[in-house]
Protein backbone atom coordinates (compact mmCIF):
# COMPACT_ATOMS: atom_id res chain seq x y z
CA UNK A 1 0.00 0.00 0.00
CA UNK A 2 1.59 3.40 -1.20
CA UNK A 3 0.95 6.41 1.13
CA UNK A 4 -1.58 8.18 -0.85
CA UNK A 5 -3.46 4.78 -0.49
CA UNK A 6 -2.60 4.48 3.31
CA UNK A 7 -3.98 8.14 3.77
CA UNK A 8 -7.56 7.59 2.17
CA UNK A 9 -7.61 4.69 4.16
CA UNK A 10 -6.94 6.29 7.46
CA UNK A 11 -9.49 9.03 6.52
CA UNK A 12 -11.94 6.73 5.51
CA UNK A 13 -11.40 4.44 8.55
CA UNK A 14 -12.25 7.82 10.79
CA UNK A 15 -14.97 8.47 8.87
CA UNK A 16 -16.72 5.56 8.99
CA UNK A 17 -16.46 5.02 12.68
CA UNK A 18 -17.80 8.35 13.22
CA UNK A 19 -20.85 7.38 10.59
CA UNK A 20 -21.28 4.37 12.97
CA UNK A 21 -21.67 6.68 16.02
CA UNK A 22 -18.34 5.82 16.93
CA UNK A 23 -15.41 7.10 19.08
CA UNK A 24 -14.55 10.34 17.31
CA UNK A 25 -11.27 10.47 18.81
CA UNK A 26 -8.77 7.56 18.51
CA UNK A 27 -5.41 6.02 19.27
CA UNK A 28 -2.61 5.29 16.92
CA UNK A 29 -2.65 1.96 17.75
CA UNK A 30 -6.41 1.90 16.83
CA UNK A 31 -5.58 2.61 13.30
CA UNK A 32 -2.66 0.18 13.30
CA UNK A 33 -5.26 -2.54 14.62
CA UNK A 34 -7.80 -1.48 11.46
CA UNK A 35 -4.83 -1.74 8.84
CA UNK A 36 -3.08 -4.96 9.93
CA UNK A 37 -1.10 -5.31 6.02
CA UNK A 38 0.44 -1.67 6.90
CA UNK A 39 3.45 -1.22 8.75
CA UNK A 40 2.73 0.81 11.89
CA UNK A 41 5.93 3.08 11.33
CA UNK A 42 4.20 4.12 7.96
CA UNK A 43 1.02 4.55 9.46
CA UNK A 44 2.66 7.03 11.95
CA UNK A 45 4.05 8.65 9.33
CA UNK A 46 0.75 8.57 7.38
CA UNK A 47 -1.39 9.92 9.91
CA UNK A 48 1.18 12.80 11.06
CA UNK A 49 1.25 13.91 7.50
CA UNK A 50 -2.60 14.35 7.32
CA UNK A 51 -2.38 16.48 10.69
CA UNK A 52 0.15 18.47 8.40
CA UNK A 53 -2.46 18.97 5.63
CA UNK A 54 -4.80 19.70 8.01
CA UNK A 55 -7.38 16.71 7.19
CA UNK A 56 -6.52 15.41 10.83
CA UNK A 57 -5.37 16.48 14.07
CA UNK A 58 -4.08 16.00 17.27
CA UNK A 59 -6.16 15.55 20.45
CA UNK A 60 -4.10 15.08 24.01
CA UNK A 61 -4.31 14.78 27.61
CA UNK A 62 -0.49 15.61 28.08
CA UNK A 63 0.50 11.80 28.37
CA UNK A 64 -1.15 10.57 25.37
CA UNK A 65 -2.09 11.83 21.93
CA UNK A 66 -5.44 10.82 19.96
CA UNK A 67 -6.16 11.41 16.33
CA UNK A 68 -9.73 12.61 15.19
CA UNK A 69 -10.96 14.73 11.90
CA UNK A 70 -11.54 18.64 12.60
CA UNK A 71 -14.45 19.82 14.07
CA UNK A 72 -15.94 16.56 14.55
CA UNK A 73 -16.97 15.63 18.10
CA UNK A 74 -15.28 17.45 21.15
CA UNK A 75 -13.46 20.41 19.48
CA UNK A 76 -9.83 21.23 20.57
CA UNK A 77 -11.25 23.45 23.70
CA UNK A 78 -14.94 22.53 24.00
CA UNK A 79 -15.95 23.45 27.53
CA UNK A 80 -13.89 25.89 27.95
CA UNK A 81 -14.66 29.45 26.52
CA UNK A 82 -12.82 32.52 27.00
CA UNK A 83 -15.46 34.25 30.14
CA UNK A 84 -16.22 37.66 28.66
CA UNK B 1 -2.20 47.86 33.46
CA UNK B 2 -4.60 48.02 35.45
CA UNK B 3 -5.28 47.04 39.21
CA UNK B 4 -5.02 43.62 40.24
CA UNK B 5 -7.12 41.79 42.43
CA UNK B 6 -5.76 40.05 45.22
CA UNK B 7 -7.34 36.81 47.03
CA UNK B 8 -7.02 35.79 50.46
CA UNK B 9 -5.34 32.49 50.68
CA UNK B 10 -4.39 31.97 54.37
CA UNK B 11 -3.88 28.25 53.61
CA UNK B 12 -1.44 29.03 50.94
CA UNK B 13 0.25 31.53 52.82
CA UNK B 14 1.22 28.59 55.58
CA UNK B 15 3.42 27.18 53.39
CA UNK B 16 5.43 30.60 54.03
CA UNK B 17 6.25 29.59 57.28
CA UNK B 18 8.47 26.82 56.90
CA UNK B 19 12.47 27.23 56.93
CA UNK B 20 12.54 26.45 53.02
CA UNK B 21 11.98 28.79 50.37
CA UNK B 22 8.61 28.97 49.20
CA UNK B 23 7.23 29.38 45.68
CA UNK B 24 4.60 30.99 47.24
CA UNK B 25 6.78 34.01 48.68
CA UNK B 26 8.32 33.33 45.17
CA UNK B 27 5.09 33.86 42.90
CA UNK B 28 3.40 37.10 45.27
CA UNK B 29 6.42 38.64 44.68
CA UNK B 30 6.89 38.46 41.04
CA UNK B 31 2.90 39.12 41.20
CA UNK B 32 3.39 42.45 43.02
CA UNK B 33 6.09 43.31 40.70
CA UNK B 34 5.14 42.93 37.59
CA UNK B 35 0.91 43.02 38.08
CA UNK B 36 0.14 39.58 37.17
CA UNK B 37 -2.77 38.83 37.64
CA UNK B 38 -2.52 35.06 36.57
CA UNK B 39 -0.36 34.42 39.14
CA UNK B 40 -2.66 36.40 42.21
CA UNK B 41 -5.44 33.42 39.90
CA UNK B 42 -3.82 30.95 40.55
CA UNK B 43 -2.97 31.32 44.41
CA UNK B 44 -6.68 32.18 44.41
CA UNK B 45 -7.28 28.61 42.81
CA UNK B 46 -4.82 26.55 44.57
CA UNK B 47 -6.18 28.13 48.23
CA UNK B 48 -9.83 26.92 46.98
CA UNK B 49 -8.20 23.25 45.88
CA UNK B 50 -6.79 23.42 49.50
CA UNK B 51 -10.63 23.95 51.06
CA UNK B 52 -11.99 21.37 48.94
CA UNK B 53 -9.46 19.03 48.73
CA UNK B 54 -9.53 18.66 44.78
CA UNK B 55 -8.08 20.19 41.93
CA UNK B 56 -9.68 22.10 39.66
CA UNK B 57 -7.95 22.27 36.71
CA UNK B 58 -8.98 20.06 33.70
CA UNK B 59 -7.35 19.11 30.49
CA UNK B 60 -7.47 17.82 27.36
CA UNK B 61 -7.44 19.27 23.73
CA UNK B 62 -4.85 21.90 23.22
CA UNK B 63 -1.69 19.80 21.81
CA UNK B 64 0.99 22.31 20.79
CA UNK B 65 1.72 24.31 17.42
CA UNK B 66 1.07 23.92 13.98
CA UNK B 67 3.06 20.32 12.97
CA UNK B 68 4.33 19.54 16.38
CA UNK B 69 2.26 16.95 18.29
CA UNK B 70 3.25 17.45 21.80
CA UNK B 71 5.49 20.14 23.64
CA UNK B 72 2.43 21.86 25.01
CA UNK B 73 -0.39 20.94 27.44
CA UNK B 74 -3.64 22.02 27.85
CA UNK B 75 -5.24 23.12 30.92
CA UNK B 76 -8.09 25.04 31.97
CA UNK B 77 -9.43 26.05 35.20
CA UNK B 78 -12.78 24.93 35.93
CA UNK B 79 -13.75 28.16 38.36
CA UNK B 80 -13.43 30.66 35.23
CA UNK B 81 -15.66 33.20 36.83
CA UNK B 82 -13.82 33.86 39.61
CA UNK B 83 -10.71 32.82 38.14
CA UNK B 84 -10.64 34.49 35.06
CA UNK B 85 -7.31 35.11 34.36
CA UNK B 86 -6.33 31.65 34.59
CA UNK B 87 -9.10 30.42 32.20
CA UNK B 88 -6.56 29.32 29.68
CA UNK B 89 -2.97 28.22 31.69
CA UNK B 90 -1.42 25.97 29.36
CA UNK B 91 1.99 24.42 30.04
CA UNK B 92 4.72 24.84 27.59
CA UNK B 93 7.85 22.41 27.52
CA UNK B 94 11.16 23.82 26.53
CA UNK B 95 13.92 20.79 25.57
CA UNK B 96 16.86 21.60 27.82
CA UNK B 97 20.33 21.50 26.56
CA UNK B 98 22.14 18.39 27.30
CA UNK B 99 23.97 17.98 30.61
CA UNK B 100 21.51 21.26 31.19
CA UNK B 101 24.24 24.55 30.85
CA UNK B 102 22.93 27.31 29.73
CA UNK B 103 23.93 30.63 29.29
CA UNK B 104 22.91 33.52 31.29
CA UNK B 105 21.91 35.55 28.19
CA UNK B 106 20.33 32.59 26.39
CA UNK B 107 17.83 32.17 30.07
CA UNK B 108 17.26 35.98 30.21
CA UNK B 109 16.34 36.34 26.80
CA UNK B 110 13.65 33.08 27.38
CA UNK B 111 12.80 35.03 30.97
CA UNK B 112 12.07 37.84 28.51
CA UNK B 113 9.66 36.35 26.39
CA UNK B 114 8.01 34.28 28.95
CA UNK B 115 7.19 37.58 31.30
CA UNK B 116 5.95 39.49 28.13
CA UNK B 117 3.83 36.25 26.53
CA UNK B 118 2.99 33.83 29.60
CA UNK B 119 2.36 33.78 33.64
CA UNK B 120 6.54 34.46 34.20
CA UNK B 121 6.40 30.97 35.99
CA UNK B 122 8.71 28.75 35.70
CA UNK B 123 9.72 25.27 36.77
CA UNK B 124 13.49 24.34 35.85
CA UNK B 125 13.52 21.65 35.65
CA UNK B 126 10.33 18.96 35.64
CA UNK B 127 10.25 15.09 35.82
CA UNK B 128 11.28 14.53 32.31
CA UNK B 129 13.91 17.10 32.30
CA UNK B 130 12.45 19.62 30.26
CA UNK B 131 12.56 24.03 30.99
CA UNK B 132 8.55 23.92 32.25
CA UNK B 133 6.93 27.43 31.77
CA UNK B 134 3.75 27.50 32.94
CA UNK B 135 0.73 29.35 32.35
CA UNK B 136 -0.11 31.02 28.74
CA UNK B 137 -3.27 30.78 26.97
CA UNK B 138 -4.04 29.39 23.36
CA UNK B 139 -3.17 32.74 21.29
CA UNK B 140 -0.12 32.86 22.68
CA UNK B 141 1.12 29.20 21.57
CA UNK B 142 1.98 30.28 18.38
CA UNK B 143 3.92 33.42 19.01
CA UNK B 144 5.90 31.50 21.59
CA UNK B 145 6.84 28.80 19.29
CA UNK B 146 7.94 31.21 16.72
CA UNK B 147 9.71 33.12 18.91
CA UNK B 148 11.28 29.91 20.96
CA UNK B 149 12.75 28.82 17.25
CA UNK B 150 13.27 31.65 15.41
CA UNK B 151 14.61 34.02 17.82
CA UNK B 152 16.06 31.74 20.62
CA UNK B 153 17.03 29.45 18.71
CA UNK B 154 15.59 26.49 21.53
CA UNK B 155 13.20 23.84 20.77
CA UNK B 156 9.83 22.30 22.41
CA UNK B 157 10.56 19.15 23.91
CA UNK B 158 8.36 15.75 23.80
CA UNK B 159 4.87 15.07 25.96
CA UNK B 160 1.79 13.13 24.68
CA UNK B 161 2.68 9.76 22.86
CA UNK B 162 6.14 11.14 21.50
CA UNK B 163 9.97 10.23 22.38
CA UNK B 164 10.37 12.41 25.89
CA UNK B 165 13.04 15.16 25.34
CA UNK B 166 16.16 12.56 26.24
CA UNK B 167 18.61 14.05 29.01
CA UNK B 168 21.85 13.19 30.57
CA UNK B 169 24.28 13.93 33.11
CA UNK B 170 27.01 16.27 33.24
CA UNK B 171 29.25 13.57 31.99
CA UNK B 172 32.70 14.68 30.69
CA UNK B 173 32.23 18.69 31.03
CA UNK B 174 32.46 18.39 34.55
CA UNK B 175 33.11 14.59 36.17
CA UNK B 176 36.24 12.81 36.09
CA UNK B 177 34.06 9.39 36.09
CA UNK B 178 32.48 9.63 32.82
CA UNK B 179 33.67 6.80 30.88
CA UNK B 180 31.46 7.78 27.70
CA UNK B 181 30.49 11.01 26.25
CA UNK B 182 26.89 10.93 27.34
CA UNK B 183 26.30 14.82 25.89
CA UNK B 184 27.14 14.01 22.19
CA UNK B 185 25.13 10.91 22.64
CA UNK B 186 22.61 12.63 24.00
CA UNK B 187 22.72 15.44 21.20
CA UNK B 188 23.57 12.84 18.30
CA UNK B 189 20.01 10.38 19.50
CA UNK B 190 17.67 13.79 19.69
CA UNK B 191 18.93 15.01 16.30
CA UNK B 192 18.43 11.85 14.85
CA UNK B 193 14.98 11.01 16.32
CA UNK B 194 13.26 14.73 15.68
CA UNK B 195 10.63 12.88 13.83
CA UNK B 196 9.62 10.94 17.06
CA UNK B 197 10.32 13.65 19.47
CA UNK B 198 7.87 15.93 17.84
CA UNK B 199 5.35 13.42 16.19
CA UNK B 200 3.54 10.99 17.92
CA UNK B 201 4.57 7.58 17.22
CA UNK B 202 4.13 5.04 19.78
CA UNK B 203 1.50 3.07 22.09
CA UNK B 204 2.18 5.54 24.41
CA UNK B 205 5.23 7.50 26.17
CA UNK B 206 9.04 6.52 25.56
CA UNK B 207 12.10 8.21 27.97
CA UNK B 208 15.83 7.93 27.34
CA UNK B 209 18.06 9.06 29.95
CA UNK B 210 22.42 8.85 29.85
CA UNK B 211 24.81 8.38 32.88
CA UNK B 212 27.99 8.49 31.77
CA UNK B 213 29.22 5.99 34.42
CA UNK B 214 27.34 3.57 37.39
CA UNK B 215 26.92 6.22 40.02
CA UNK B 216 23.85 6.96 37.23
CA UNK B 217 23.35 10.77 38.94
CA UNK B 218 20.45 10.82 36.80
CA UNK B 219 18.51 7.99 38.11
CA UNK B 220 17.98 6.42 34.78
CA UNK B 221 17.55 3.49 35.65
CA UNK B 222 14.35 4.62 37.93
CA UNK B 223 13.53 7.35 35.23
CA UNK B 224 13.67 5.98 31.43
CA UNK B 225 12.26 3.34 29.49
CA UNK B 226 15.67 2.94 27.88
CA UNK B 227 18.57 4.06 30.39
CA UNK B 228 22.20 4.16 28.47
CA UNK B 229 24.89 3.75 31.66
CA UNK B 230 28.84 4.04 30.94
CA UNK B 231 30.87 1.19 32.15
CA UNK B 232 33.44 -1.18 31.06
CA UNK B 233 34.40 -4.36 30.01
CA UNK B 234 38.32 -4.43 31.16
CA UNK B 235 39.66 -4.88 34.66
CA UNK B 236 39.47 -2.19 37.66
CA UNK B 237 42.62 -0.14 37.97
CA UNK B 238 44.00 -0.81 41.46
CA UNK B 239 46.71 1.02 43.11
CA UNK B 240 47.71 -1.37 46.30
CA UNK B 241 49.67 1.70 48.04
CA UNK B 242 46.97 3.80 47.99
CA UNK B 243 44.13 1.26 49.31
CA UNK B 244 46.77 0.48 51.95
CA UNK B 245 46.72 4.23 52.60
CA UNK B 246 42.84 4.50 53.01
CA UNK B 247 42.90 1.40 55.21
CA UNK B 248 46.14 3.23 57.24
CA UNK B 249 43.57 6.30 57.71
CA UNK B 250 45.65 8.36 55.51
CA UNK B 251 43.24 8.81 52.98
CA UNK B 252 39.65 10.38 53.33
CA UNK B 253 37.02 7.71 52.02
CA UNK B 254 34.84 9.11 49.68
CA UNK B 255 37.11 11.66 49.17
CA UNK B 256 35.88 13.03 52.26
CA UNK B 257 31.99 13.37 51.21
CA UNK B 258 31.15 12.37 54.61
CA UNK B 259 33.34 13.78 56.50
CA UNK B 260 31.11 15.95 58.41
CA UNK B 261 30.79 13.92 61.49
CA UNK B 262 32.56 11.48 62.96
CA UNK B 263 32.10 7.68 61.48
CA UNK B 264 35.11 5.94 63.15
CA UNK B 265 37.97 4.77 61.35
CA UNK B 266 37.91 3.56 57.75
CA UNK B 267 36.91 -0.31 57.97
CA UNK B 268 37.85 -1.35 54.58
CA UNK B 269 35.80 -4.96 54.73
CA UNK B 270 32.77 -3.19 56.15
CA UNK B 271 32.82 -0.18 53.78
CA UNK B 272 33.56 -1.60 50.93
CA UNK B 273 34.27 -5.87 50.57
CA UNK B 274 31.16 -6.76 52.45
CA UNK B 275 29.12 -4.34 50.88
CA UNK B 276 30.36 -5.49 47.31
CA UNK B 277 26.94 -7.10 45.40
CA UNK B 278 28.52 -9.44 44.25
CA UNK B 279 30.98 -10.53 46.92
CA UNK B 280 33.91 -10.61 43.97
CA UNK B 281 36.20 -8.69 46.38
CA UNK B 282 38.74 -9.88 48.96
CA UNK B 283 40.98 -8.06 51.16
CA UNK B 284 44.46 -10.23 52.43
CA UNK B 285 45.21 -8.30 55.76
CA UNK B 286 48.55 -10.59 55.69
CA UNK B 287 49.81 -9.52 52.61
CA UNK B 288 47.60 -5.95 52.90
CA UNK B 289 47.32 -6.48 49.40
CA UNK B 290 43.39 -5.94 47.48
CA UNK B 291 42.10 -8.97 45.18
CA UNK B 292 39.20 -8.07 42.53
CA UNK B 293 37.29 -10.83 40.78
CA UNK B 294 36.73 -8.89 37.64
CA UNK B 295 34.75 -11.61 35.95
CA UNK B 296 32.52 -11.51 38.91
CA UNK B 297 32.00 -7.61 39.32
CA UNK B 298 28.97 -6.18 37.82
CA UNK B 299 30.14 -2.72 37.78
CA UNK B 300 28.16 -0.76 40.50
CA UNK B 301 31.17 1.12 41.24
CA UNK B 302 30.57 1.44 45.07
CA UNK B 303 33.85 0.58 45.81
CA UNK B 304 35.40 3.27 43.46
CA UNK B 305 33.59 5.58 44.54
CA UNK B 306 34.46 4.97 48.54
CA UNK B 307 38.34 4.33 47.30
CA UNK B 308 38.71 6.70 44.24
CA UNK B 309 42.61 7.44 44.73
CA UNK B 310 42.97 3.59 44.89
CA UNK B 311 40.52 2.28 42.41
CA UNK B 312 39.89 3.37 39.10
CA UNK B 313 37.21 1.93 36.42
CA UNK B 314 38.89 0.47 33.37
CA UNK B 315 39.87 1.66 30.51
CA UNK B 316 38.17 0.23 27.66
CA UNK B 317 34.67 1.76 28.05
CA UNK B 318 31.30 1.70 26.43
CA UNK B 319 27.70 1.53 27.31
CA UNK B 320 25.42 -0.60 29.41
CA UNK B 321 21.53 -0.75 27.82
CA UNK B 322 18.92 -1.43 30.20
CA UNK B 323 15.08 -1.69 29.40
CA UNK B 324 11.82 -1.00 31.10
CA UNK B 325 11.25 1.59 34.41
CA UNK B 326 8.33 3.08 34.34
CA UNK B 327 6.15 4.88 37.51
CA UNK B 328 3.39 2.72 39.36
CA UNK B 329 0.23 2.61 36.55
CA UNK B 330 -0.03 -1.33 36.00
CA UNK B 331 2.23 -3.65 38.21
CA UNK B 332 3.68 -1.15 40.34
CA UNK B 333 6.83 0.99 39.78
CA UNK B 334 9.60 -1.14 37.95
CA UNK B 335 13.42 0.30 37.60
CA UNK B 336 14.99 -1.04 34.30
CA UNK B 337 16.52 -4.52 33.54
CA UNK B 338 19.85 -5.30 32.24
CA UNK B 339 19.71 -5.69 28.54
CA UNK B 340 22.58 -5.25 27.05
CA UNK B 341 25.92 -5.22 29.33
CA UNK B 342 28.37 -3.70 26.98
CA UNK B 343 28.14 -2.00 23.98
CA UNK B 344 31.06 -0.19 22.32
CA UNK B 345 29.65 3.24 21.11
CA UNK B 346 31.25 5.61 18.13
CA UNK B 347 29.82 8.28 16.31
CA UNK B 348 27.33 7.96 14.60
CA UNK B 349 26.08 5.03 16.41
CA UNK B 350 24.60 3.16 13.88
CA UNK B 351 24.93 -0.33 15.99
CA UNK B 352 23.31 2.17 19.04
CA UNK B 353 20.09 3.12 16.27
CA UNK B 354 19.53 -0.15 14.79
CA UNK B 355 19.07 -1.67 18.56
CA UNK B 356 16.75 0.89 19.33
CA UNK B 357 14.87 0.90 16.21
CA UNK B 358 14.23 -2.63 16.67
CA UNK B 359 12.61 -2.50 20.50
CA UNK B 360 10.51 0.61 19.23
CA UNK B 361 9.36 -1.85 15.58
CA UNK B 362 8.21 -4.55 18.06
CA UNK B 363 6.64 -2.02 21.01
CA UNK B 364 4.79 0.18 18.10
CA UNK B 365 3.58 -3.63 16.21
CA UNK B 366 2.70 -5.12 19.72
CA UNK B 367 2.35 -2.88 22.74
CA UNK B 368 -1.17 -2.36 23.62
CA UNK B 369 -2.80 1.38 24.43
CA UNK B 370 -1.20 3.37 27.14
CA UNK B 371 1.40 0.48 27.69
CA UNK B 372 5.27 0.75 28.64
CA UNK B 373 7.40 -1.09 26.99
CA UNK B 374 9.13 -2.44 30.42
CA UNK B 375 4.98 -3.59 30.88
CA UNK B 376 5.18 -5.19 27.50
CA UNK B 377 8.12 -7.23 28.83
CA UNK B 378 6.53 -8.30 31.81
CA UNK B 379 3.52 -9.39 29.35
CA UNK B 380 5.71 -10.91 26.98
CA UNK B 381 8.23 -12.58 29.22
CA UNK B 382 12.23 -11.36 28.94
CA UNK B 383 13.11 -14.28 27.71
CA UNK B 384 11.34 -14.22 24.67
CA UNK B 385 12.03 -10.14 24.41
CA UNK B 386 15.71 -10.74 24.81
CA UNK B 387 16.06 -14.16 22.38
CA UNK B 388 13.51 -13.61 19.96
CA UNK B 389 12.28 -9.28 19.86
CA UNK B 390 16.20 -8.41 20.50
CA UNK B 391 17.90 -11.48 18.52
CA UNK B 392 20.58 -11.44 21.67
CA UNK B 393 22.27 -13.92 23.46
CA UNK B 394 21.35 -14.48 27.10
CA UNK B 395 23.45 -14.58 29.90
CA UNK B 396 22.85 -16.32 33.12
CA UNK B 397 22.85 -12.83 34.71
CA UNK B 398 19.47 -12.18 32.95
CA UNK B 399 18.37 -14.97 35.29
CA UNK B 400 16.53 -13.19 38.10
CA UNK B 401 15.45 -16.42 40.34
CA UNK B 402 16.19 -20.41 38.21
CA UNK B 403 12.43 -21.52 37.43
CA UNK B 404 9.95 -23.08 39.54
CA UNK B 405 7.61 -24.47 37.11
CA UNK B 406 8.51 -27.92 35.66
CA UNK B 407 6.50 -27.78 32.74
CA UNK B 408 8.55 -27.00 29.65
CA UNK B 409 6.35 -25.88 26.23
CA UNK B 410 9.07 -27.03 23.33
CA UNK B 411 8.68 -25.39 20.30
CA UNK B 412 8.28 -27.00 17.36
CA UNK B 413 12.02 -26.77 15.94
CA UNK B 414 13.49 -28.16 19.19
CA UNK B 415 11.94 -31.26 18.72
CA UNK B 416 13.56 -34.34 17.00
CA UNK B 417 10.81 -34.51 14.17
CA UNK B 418 9.22 -31.93 15.20
CA UNK B 419 5.30 -32.41 15.04
CA UNK B 420 5.01 -34.62 11.92
CA UNK B 421 6.52 -37.73 13.90
CA UNK B 422 4.21 -40.89 13.42
CA UNK B 423 2.83 -41.55 17.16
CA UNK B 424 1.93 -45.16 15.93
CA UNK B 425 5.03 -45.98 15.41
CA UNK B 426 6.29 -44.69 18.79
CA UNK B 427 3.77 -46.00 20.66
CA UNK B 428 4.76 -49.39 18.87
CA UNK B 429 8.17 -48.64 20.54
CA UNK B 430 6.23 -47.12 24.04
CA UNK B 431 3.07 -48.20 24.84
CA UNK B 432 0.55 -46.06 26.38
Amino acid sequence: MDKEELKQKIIQIMEEKVKKGGKTKIYLKDLQREIPDANPREIKNAANELVREGKLEYFSTGSTVMFGLPGVGMGLEAGVEKPE
Amino acid sequence: MGEVKKHDTPKVDQLKTGPWPSFVDDIYSYAEKHKKQACFDIMGQMELSYINRETHWKHGGIVGVFGYGGGVIGRYSDQQEKFPAIWAFHTVRVHHTAGKWYHTAALRKLCDMWDNRGSGIVNFHGSTGDIILLGTVTDQLEPIFFDLTHQLHWDLGGSGSNLRSPACCMGKSRCEWALVDVQELDYELTMAFQDELHRPAFPYKFKFKFSACPLDCVASVARADMSFIGTWRDDIRIDQEAVRAYVRGELKPNAGAFSDRDWGPFDIKKEVIDLCPTKCMYWDENEQKLYINNSECNRCMHCIAVMPEALRPGQDTGIAILIGAKAPILEGAQLSTLIVPFMKVESPYDELKDFIYKAWDYWMENGKNRERIGELIQRIGLNKFITEVMGLTPIPQHVRVPRDNPYIFWKEEEVEGGWTRDVAEFRKRHPA
